[in-house]
């Protein structure tokens, strides 16, 4: 199977829903179980909130990976940047007043996350789940 | 568009609110579920709120704020709040976010939340019979 990119401009919430409505169903496709499918869809669910929390628009681009059997997903923006990164992947830690685990559990729940950002320019998170 | 997902979500049964929640909530939706639970409780004069998830398959951490909030939100009205139907996959991912939902209560299904419903009920209508007896007491005592 070719590579399948989707790119997802992020401008509303509604779009937000739709991004992880197709996460979860191309990393069904591709043979992730329930559970893995809807941790991937619960990380683009997250980094898409903070998109419209902190930047109000980006992209979430999927890239379901068949043949080399991982799912990478990127989340990019070109808002405000995060001042300090390890602050922002503390557990509990929230400058929106929500739980902190967004960010924090979207880590943990990927073997891959990386989080590019620089103040004033804009985030770009990447993060891989291989199917084992 | 705030609140059209959420049409038809809340129905009444005896004293308890049961509440369908819908799949592919946005944020703005799942606040205007929460505020309608509430004014249904003050409505029908609700002592239960079950909050039934089997349609709901991406639950993330604002949803998990929702359970916590809304069970706050309807204690503080003199509701308890009961879960169910949550698919394990989603109590897989929740679990793995750091959410805890430690004072939550979950049962199995709808029949299991009206017999916890109704013998903490009939349990509570019994401790407060004792209850006014203490205050009689204590009443004649002051007298």
């Amino acid at each position: 199977m070719a590579e399948t990119i989707k790119r997802i401009p992020v401008k509303t919430f509604a779009d937000v829903v739709t991004a992880r409505r197709q996460a979860l169903d191309l990393s069904l496709a591709m043979g992730f179980p329930m559970p893995e499918a809807t941790k991937i869809a619960v990380v683009v669910s997250e980094l898409g909130r903070n998109i419209m929390l902190y930047a109000g628009e980006g992209t979430i681009t999927l890239l379901p990976n068949e043949a080399e059997r991982y799912f990478k997903l990127i989340a990019q923006d070109q808002g405000p940047g995060i001042e300090d990164i390890d602050l922002a992947l503390t557990e509990h830690y929230s400058t929106s007043g929500g739980l902190g685990l967004g960010l924090s559990g979207s880590k943990r729940m990927m073997d891959e996350f990386e989080v590019w950002s620089v103040v004033g320019v804009g985030t770009r998170i990447t993060a891989v789940r291989y199917l084992h | 568009m705030n609140g059209t997902g959420t049409v038809g979500a809340i129905q009444k049964l005896e004293n308890m609110l049961l509440v369908a929640v819908p799949r592919d909530l946005m944020d703005t939706d799942v606040l205007h579920l929460r505020r309608e639970v509430l004014q249904a409780i003050r409505r029908y004069n609700s002592r239960w709120v079950l909050l039934d998830f089997s349609r709901v398959d991406i639950c993330d951490s604002f949803f998990g704020r929702f359970i916590q909030s809304t069970a706050q939100m309807a204690g503080l009205m003199g509701a308890e709040v009961i879960i169910s139907g949550l698919q394990d996959a989603v109590i897989e991912t929740m679990v793995e976010l750091g959410m805890t939902l430690a004072d939550i209560t979950a049962v199995l299904d709808l029949d299991d939340a009206l017999v916890l419903s109704r013998e903490t009920d009939q349990r509570s209508s019994e401790s407060d019979t004792s209850d006014s007896d203490t205050e009689n007491i204590l009443l004649d005592e002051e007298v």
